[in-house]
């Protein structure tokens, strides 16, 4: 029971102590084998903020960012693109950590062409989903700090948005939100389009209502949400290829 | 909670809910008040301070009344309730009040009056609409996008259920019933909105 008078033991014990006794406050000189500590304090991960949505239609897809990125109360940038165009048939954006959200979508663009060339075509929805699904996670004791959402157009030329977490767990949507607004696109989203409340959801049929409804909702979120403002920046993805445009709204 | 304006009146719509954390205590909580026949208060926030809250301040307008000799005005109603909570400055209630009332500013004319508090006293009255609650971001979304000035009485139920409705079924916190309070200068009308009960 009486360890310290083991002697392999008393030793450990005896050295354990032996810091204690030379604490800064004593000698505070003595820095070796503190700068660990400081460094500890170092944090990987900070957030840009800012709002994406997407929405799926019958036979497209529409995804509306702003174009804001902030750090704490500060603006970095006024005109920076959150969405990336994987394939001829898919959009990939996300809100987060702006590092994140650009690393993980050239590591995707990177998978994509060691697809085309292993395969000779581009991968379809579905399967970049799963793909998406797996990069994420394969980060899972040091994630993506990107909420990223894949839309496109699936195999059967309907409209798809798939909305992922940190660690890749994902569903199939017909609207997805993310960002510093998400919560105030949510119930909007909910009011215009048949997605959350039904049990049999429904694509969005007319184009141009859809891009009215994105660009009004981007707008009423950057009203009362700080880190939303300066551009809009709409992407439309459909079978005959991608448009994209930008509309300034208010930059305070 | 939110309340909205329009052309001579204004209307408060809140959910029933009254819970503690996940479990729901009870599914028909009254939280808004008929102050006088010119104004209504909601208060959103601990249940027991929204009682003692509401008591509090029907005292005070009870008192106002019998030294005035007159109704208080629904502009120095908006102002006692900021009064109120700063006197508490220290160990403030924990709401968060909205107070809808109509001012009489000329004949058939009246000014709305919407206010916000937090819970030390600090009013917000930017004219239009203001939200409360667990779902207040939520809120803000659908307000911003489907106000409009000018509303009249069945226009405004209209927009201000829509806006409750969208938001409450995204709130885990916010359901079991909703009830949206009208007020014009002849009349309250209270209607009972269908929710998802959960």
């Amino acid at each position: 029971e009486n360890y310290t008078q083991v002697n392999i033991f008393k030793e450990v014990f005896e050295k354990q102590q032996a810091p204690n006794n030379q604490s800064l406050i004593t000698h505070p000189h003595k820095t070796i084998g503190n700068e660990n500590k400081q460094h500890g304090q170092f944090n990987p991960y900070q957030m840009n903020n800012g709002t994406a949505i997407a929405i799926a239609g019958k036979d497209f897809v529409c995804v509306a960012s702003d174009t804001r990125i902030s750090s704490g109360y500060t603006i970095i940038s006024r005109e920076y693109s959150r969405t990336t165009q994987l394939t001829k048939t898919a959009l990939l954006t996300a809100g987060g950590q702006v590092a994140d959200i650009d690393g993980f979508a050239k590591d995707m663009q990177m998978k994509v062409k060691v697809y085309m060339r292993q395969h000779r075509r581009e991968p379809t929805l579905e399967t970049l989903a799963r793909l998406v699904c797996t990069t994420l996670y394969s980060r899972r004791f040091f994630p993506y700090y990107s909420f990223v959402m894949l839309a496109g157009i699936n195999s059967e030329g309907t409209g798809v948005v798939y909305g992922y977490d940190v660690f890749g767990s994902h569903d199939t949507m017909t609207y997805g939100f993310t960002g510093s607004g998400q919560s105030m696109a949510a119930p909007l989203l909910d009011n215009q389009f048949v997605g959350h409340n039904h049990l049999v959801k429904k694509p969005a049929e007319n184009r141009q209502s859809v891009e009215e409804a994105a660009k009004d909702i981007i707008n009423s979120i950057a009203e009362r949400d700080i880190y939303t403002g300066d551009s809009i920046e709409l992407t439309i993805l459909d079978k005959n290829g991608v448009t994209v445009r930008h509309e300034p709204i208010r930059r305070d | 909670m939110v309340a909205m304006a329009g052309k001579n009146c204004v209307a408060i719509a809140t959910d029933t809910r009254l819970g503690a954390d996940l479990l729901t205590v009870d599914g028909n909580f009254q939280r808004v008040f008929k102050v006088n026949d010119k104004t209504i208060m909601g208060i959103s926030g601990l249940g027991t301070d929204v009682q003692t809250f509401n008591s509090l301040m029907k005292f005070k307008t009870n008192l106002y009344s019998l030294n005035e000799g007159r109704q208080i005005k629904a502009g120095t109603f908006s102002k006692l309730v900021s009064t109120t909570l700063y006197e508490k400055r220290w160990g403030p209630y924990f709401v968060s009040p909205l107070v809808a009332g109509l001012d009489k500013v000329g004949e058939g004319e009246y000014q709305p009056v919407i206010c916000n508090y937090d819970s030390i006293g600090y009013r917000e009255h930017s004219g239009n609409f203001e939200v409360a609650g667990t779902g207040a971001e939520l809120l803000y979304g659908c307000c911003e996008a489907f106000y409009k000035d000018d509303m009249g009485p069945e226009e405004l139920f209209e927009v201000i259920s829509n806006c409750l409705l969208s938001a409450l079924d995204r709130d885990s916190l916010s359901g079991w019933g909703a009830y949206v309070y009208i007020l014009t200068p002849e009349e309250l009308t209270v209607r009972a909105l269908k929710t998802r009960q959960d």
